[in-house]
């Protein structure tokens, strides 16, 4: 046992560690894929053979170590293997996201220089030809799925098939030569480029060593006690960093089993056949999951209904503290053993999570509600909060120390620090090597001693350790006293209850804070039909009295949550008012995307934000709109002002109202 | 628990057993109306038929000796063999399948795309013709069927349960042959879904059930399918004839176990299996309930003869396509 | 007539296009005193989509069901794989080779993608009855041999998330695809598409043109359509036979239909006299 230990930790690249799996669990599954209805599968002996075959095929193609070889197709095992494949000849695997236009995809080729690419089908294929003239470094493509390509020219297109058999056919000179291309590579070579998305300017590339993308994976999985025995389906893209350490690295290091979905569609329905114990999936996933539950329980008949609404109402007051192991009556346990029986099981079963022992949300902020759905189900449902810069991983929420509001402790072998403007830097042995090409950027981002800095504003809560991220650094201001004004991260928490619809926080270089809140017409609308509440338009329906008492309430709520923050107490709302009209796109109030303009806020309704720092209690107003035809038109009202009650904070400046 | 109690629930297992008598004979119904659209009136009588001539095989009856001896002046009966009931039954099912055959060649051929009412008279012929040619087949006289399934209560059940009650409860009263019956009913069911769904022929089977012109499209032979669902009916037949028979004797009453099926139909839809099935057990399970509960003690007993047409009835009223059967949507 | 042209050639982009499987010869066709077709002759090639083509009322799908054995013309010949065809009971012409799709889709609504497509593979399948009854032997491993079939035609037609959906509940454009599934699976000589893209938005329309050209590519398999809709068809097609008021106006490639005058005159809607 201590040999083998040694043994494995003495792998410090993705080609030993599949060597090692080969070895050790030769006849456990390594991939699974569906195809043509059925779950094929591969063990780990029978992976490394078709992966050593396509890595002498690629000899045979004439890769060279150091050579960067794109991966451009949805989340196949041939695509796993291709990577290690390219990793085995000392190539650098650069997997692009499928759905990138031609235009895209040229940059990226042509940025790392690829001298082949791996294109799952003629569609991909097609994109490439499009924009191959740009792209001399180019030598030849590989395609999976040869429908369609029996008119192509053949010269420097290929059949994966036909590389492997090449590969398999491949002389000793060749063999050997692959077999010192693999002995002589170590931890600090090269082990992928992953390129971000950037939302401003061009994607950049980072590149990753070996000893990033082992480290990170050994350390996270001693974490979460990932096993061999443990599944994953790899339905993310695969250029995405988290896909490459679940079902690259970590799935290596482990030898742990990838499925891969029949097609994007089936996802759901693959999900439930394969029900995988590890899994990872992003806040909207989750909250789409909850809303067509929700939506399918509202068709359900009578009896069905009244029993969800009963056992998920247990199941929100114990189950989580059940997850966390807490104490718990004997008889909520019974009474959740018998939901579990009912609703919880076969619920689980549906979504394809009975099997879930690790589950990881991360990206963006999730809505307590939906967290603790999953968690009440019993589902260990955690954050986790990375970079690709980080090889993932900065901080995660240990077992039994889950909250919505925190993103974690930081990960093993992670040093956290928070600088005098709040940003997070952080630390670790999966900090990147570089950006390629771009060491005025890797300069920006990663400094001498190795802090990398994240660009996001944050804090750690006093006693529990755990880091809180509020913001995109850029975004986060400052009160007139100097503290800090986080104003997406007190709008999301108003967002949170679903009666409001949108909040646009103001109180950048003010004393105090103030909000609009924009109702949200279907779920107030639903609770004034149940309390018998009249309105006729959506504008009497914000006016309402009733409602305002409810906001009131809630943003009561939020305040007391604020308040607890050292960091955040400032922006407890001291004044607000609900608008008498949606924020909206066609105003230009919203982009697109439905992120608040609040530029175009401030301009447009500077009538009413003089009101909530004055003393008024109501205003009237006059707004102009346009409507879908395009034609403009104005609305007037006349707008209450309410005051919301402000808790006292440590520091004593907070006043109550 | 009271003995009472104990009563209730031996009468509620006795409707169970009633009730997949009941379903056999809908499935017949059931599986002609879906493949035809057919109301297939003779059903009833093709369990008679089947029974008869199950009967003669096992007696070694001379077929139309009637008819023989008044012509030739002879005094034939019997051919003085007796068959297996096992051989006796496959040679009734290969009369069953024959009668299959000759039905569609005759009848349904020539009357393809005529109005469901002409079809359904056509079954009404079918059903006197049968039983006149039943007769003079077989004859007209009571026979006893049995073809080796024991009869009478069940000693080790009731021995077994006896304990549950009190000084007054003897454990439950189940007739052997009804537990035969329901076990034999079921696997039939349980064969003909495995059948219908995972077969060739099964799936040629719902897909003409479905849609004539897609299944002629993709070569399905509407005639050779006929002949099969003819086939099959007059197998279910063949098996509620037997189970029938064995019970009451193989007479003309026993043609009368479609009455019963018309309220299952209806509770269970013409066009599902297992509506035919559910539907059987609820009234199955229901009339023996009503008579054990309100039909005895209050309204002086008898209920049972017309305790499931009123909830059928009832039963249409709120559900008129039943209770798995395709929703029936008027466009205005 | 025409000069012949060779038995088989090779086309521009690679395919083969055998001879004749199909020959027509001065069909005509009377419902008591109309006549629907009025003595046309065409070929349809081994290997080639061939389109049948004009306005509405010209007698297109009447020259579909000729072609299908729907209707038996009262003059003319048919010659199929060589020999001269007799008039069919409509179920006989699947087992003939001839699978089609229909104008208004019949499928069975009320089974799966997966049984749909199962059901065109019924010509194929042999055994017998009795040894479905048990499952046994040769009735199941024939089963498991269809279906794997069946799962390359739903892979090749991406339709593996709507595999145990029952059809009715499929939006339009899906249930067209299935119909084309189910007619594939039958491994036709010749294939008959009644209006493929009739109903169909633009999208819908691409994709079910590239379903027809893979379909052809790949499996090599001979293709007559009907279709209004000129545009799609002069992309599809490799020759185009163009029907007006139940006679033959044009026939050869589309390049050639597209410059020929009574084509045009017809599909510009001039006076007839």
């Amino acid at each position: 046992m201590a040999d083998q230990r040694s043994e494995h930790e003495r792998c410090d690249t993705i080609p030993r560690l599949l060597a090692y799996n080969a070895r050790h669990y030769a006849d456990r599954p390594a991939y699974r894929e569906k195809e043509y209805g059925i779950w094929q599968s591969w063990t780990w002996a029978e992976a490394e053979d078709e992966i050593n075959a396509l890595a002498l095929g690629l000899v045979t193609l004439g890769v060279e170590p150091g050579d960067h070889i794109a991966v451009l197709g949805r989340n196949r095992p041939f695509f796993y293997w291709a990577m290690i494949a390219a990793q085995s000849n000392g190539a650098i695997p650069v997997p692009v996201y499928q759905d990138s236009v031609a235009d895209e995809i040229a940059y990226v080729l042509d940025h790392c220089g690829a001298s082949l690419v791996f294109a799952e089908d003629q569609e991909q294929v097609d994109k490439i030809m499009d924009v191959k003239d740009q792209l001399p470094g180019l030598k030849s493509i590989i395609f999976i799925d040869s429908r369609g390509m029996r008119k192509y020219e053949r010269t420097h297109l290929h059949d994966y098939r036909d590389i492997q058999k090449a590969g398999r056919a491949a002389s000793a000179a060749q063999k050997k030569l692959l077999d010192k291309r693999r002995a002589q590579q170590s931890g600090s070579d090269s082990c992928a480029m992953l390129y971000t998305s950037g939302t401003t300017g061009r994607p950049k590339g980072v590149v990753l060593s070996n000893d990033n993308i082992i480290k990170t994976s050994a350390a996270s999985c001693a974490f979460d006690n990932l096993q061999q025995s443990d599944s994953v389906l790899a339905y993310l893209p695969m250029a995405w960093v988290g896909d490459f350490i679940f079902s690259m690295g970590q799935a290596l290091w482990s030898g742990f089993c990838v499925c891969c979905p029949e097609s994007t569609q089936t996802m759901q329905h693959d999900l439930k056949e394969i029900g995988p114990s590890y899994f990872f999936a992003p806040p909207r996933y989750f909250e789409g999951v909850l809303t067509s539950v929700m939506i399918r329980m509202e068709d359900a008949g009578r009896v069905k209904r009244k029993l969800f609404a009963y056992f998920m109402a247990h199941a929100r007051e114990v189950g989580g503290a059940l997850l966390d192991g807490q104490r718990v009556a004997l008889s909520d346990r019974l009474i959740y053993q018998l939901g579990r029986l009912f609703i919880y099981g076969p619920l689980l079963n549906s979504l394809g999570m009975s099997n879930i022992r690790v589950g990881y949300t991360a990206g963006e902020a999730i809505g307590p509600e939906i967290f603790n759905f999953y968690r009440s189900l019993g589902i260990n449902l955690k954050q986790l909060y990375g970079q690709t810069e980080a090889s993932v991983f900065i901080t995660q929420q240990p077992d039994g120390e889950v909250r919505a509001d925190t993103v974690g402790v930081p990960s093993p072998g992670v040093e956290l620090h928070i600088d005098d403007k709040g940003e997070v830097f952080y630390r670790s042995a999966g900090v990147f090597v570089e950006y390629y090409k771009n060491p005025k950027s890797t300069k920006e981002t990663k400094d001498k001693d190795g802090w990398v800095a994240t660009g996001d504003a944050g804090f750690i809560e006093k006693d529990s350790g755990h880091l809180r991220i509020i913001d995109r650094a850029k975004d986060v201001g400052k009160m007139k006293d100097g503290r800090l004004f986080a104003p997406k991260y007190v709008e999301n928490k108003l967002k949170f209850f679903p009666s409001i619809l949108e909040a646009v926080l103001f109180g950048s270089g003010r004393d105090k804070c103030t909000a609009f809140i924009n109702i949200d017409l279907q779920a107030v609308g639903n609770w004034a039909e149940r309390n018998n509440i009249a309105y006729s338009s959506y504008q009497e329906l914000a006016g309402h009295a009733q409602v305002y008492q409810m906001i009131t309430e809630h943003i009561n709520e939020v305040n007391i949550a604020l308040a607890n923050d050292e960091m955040l107490s400032g922006c407890q709302i001291h004044r607000f008012l609900i608008l008498h009209k949606e924020l909206d796109a066609d105003d230009g109030e919203l982009t697109r995307t439905r992120k608040v303009r609040r530029r175009v806020i401030e301009d447009k309704f500077k009538d009413l934000i003089d009101a909530l720092y004055g003393g008024a209690t109501e205003i009237f107003t006059k707004t102009e709109v346009t409507y879908e035809d395009g034609s403009k038109g104005s609305i007037s009202a006349t707008l209450q002002i309410a005051d919301a009650d402000v808790q006292p904070t440590p520091s004593g400046k907070g006043e109550a109202a | 628990m009271s003995a009472d109690f104990y009563f209730g629930v031996e009468v509620f297992l006795n409707g169970l057993m009633a009730g997949v008598m009941y379903s056999l004979v809908a499935l017949g119904f059931v599986l002609i109306f879906k493949a035809s659209g057919i109301f297939n009136y003779a059903q009833g009588i093709m369990a008679l038929f089947a029974a008869l001539t199950l009967v003669g095989f096992q007696e070694g009856q001379v077929p139309f000796s009637h008819l023989i001896n008044a012509v030739f002046g002879t005094e034939i009966h019997h051919f003085g063999w007796h068959l297996h009931a096992f051989f006796a039954i496959i040679l009734a099912l290969g009369v069953m399948v024959l009668f299959a055959w000759l039905v569609e060649k005759l009848i349904l051929q020539h009357l393809v795309n005529q109005e469901p009412i002409i079809l359904f008279m056509a079954t009404i012929g079918l059903a006197y013709f049968m039983e006149g040619f039943g007769d003079l087949m077989w004859g007209s006289n009571v026979k006893k069927l049995d073809i080796g399934i024991p009869q009478g209560g069940n000693f080790w059940i009731e021995e077994k349960t006896a304990f549950l009650g009190g000084e007054d409860f003897y454990g439950f009263y189940l007739d052997t042959l009804d537990i035969y019956a329901t076990v034999i009913a079921g696997l039939l069911v349980a064969g003909l879904v495995v059948f219908s769904q995972y077969t060739r022929t099964g799936r040629a089977l719902r897909a003409v059930a479905d849609d004539h012109q897609a299944a002629l499209s993709v070569g399905i032979s509407l005639r050779a399918i006929w002949v099969i669902v003819w086939g099959i009916a007059g197998f279910v037949a063949l098996v509620a004839g037997i189970m029938w028979g064995s019970k009451s004797g193989v007479q003309f009453s026993l043609s009368l176990i479609a009455l019963k099926a018309l309220p299952v139909l209806m509770l269970g839809g013409f066009t599902s299996i297992p509506g035919a099935i559910v539907g059987g057990l609820i009234i199955g399970v229901g009339e023996k309930m009503f008579e054990f509960l309100i039909g005895a003690p209050l309204l002086g007993g008898a209920t049972e003869n017309w305790f499931a047409y009123v909830l059928a009835l009832v039963f249409l009223v709120f559900r008129p396509q039943g209770l798995f059967g395709e929703k029936i949507i008027e466009r205005v | 007539m025409t000069a012949q042209q060779p038995q088989s050639y090779v086309t521009s982009d690679g395919r083969t296009i055998g001879p004749p499987v199909m020959e027509m010869q001065n069909i005509t066709l009377r419902f008591g005193g109309v006549v629907a077709i009025q003595d046309i002759s065409f070929d349809i090639r081994e290997g080639e989509i061939r389109a049948i083509i004009g306005p509405n009322g010209a007698g297109k799908s009447s020259m579909l069901n000729v072609i299908n054995g729907f209707y038996h013309p009262q003059e003319g010949r048919i010659l199929y794989k060589g020999g001269e065809r007799k008039p069919m009971k409509p179920y006989q012409i699947a087992h003939q080779g001839i699978a089609r799709t229909f104008q208004n889709i019949a499928l069975f609504k009320g089974m799966t993608t997966l049984d749909n497509i199962m059901t065109g593979r019924l010509t194929h399948m042999k055994t017998s009855m009795l040894s479905q009854a048990v499952w046994w032997g040769r009735a199941e491993k024939e089963e498991v041999e269809n279906r794997e079939l069946v799962e390359k035609i739903i892979d090749f037609l991406e339709i593996q998330s709507i595999r145990k959906t029952p059809v009715g509940r499929l939006p339009y454009g899906l249930q067209k695809r299935v119909e084309l599934g189910r007619a594939l699976a039958a491994e036709p000589s010749l294939l008959l598409l009644d209006e493929p893209m009739a109903g169909m938005n633009v999208e819908e329309k691409e994709d079910m043109s590239r379903f027809i050209l893979d379909v052809n590519d790949e499996f090599g398999t001979t293709i007559a359509l009907i279709e209004h809709d000129m545009g799609v068809v002069m992309d599809l097609a490799d020759r185009v036979v163009v029907m007006d008021y139940g006679k033959k106006i044009g026939d050869g490639t589309p390049d050639e239909v597209r410059g020929n005058q009574d084509v045009i005159d017809a599909y510009l809607g001039v006076a007839h006299d």
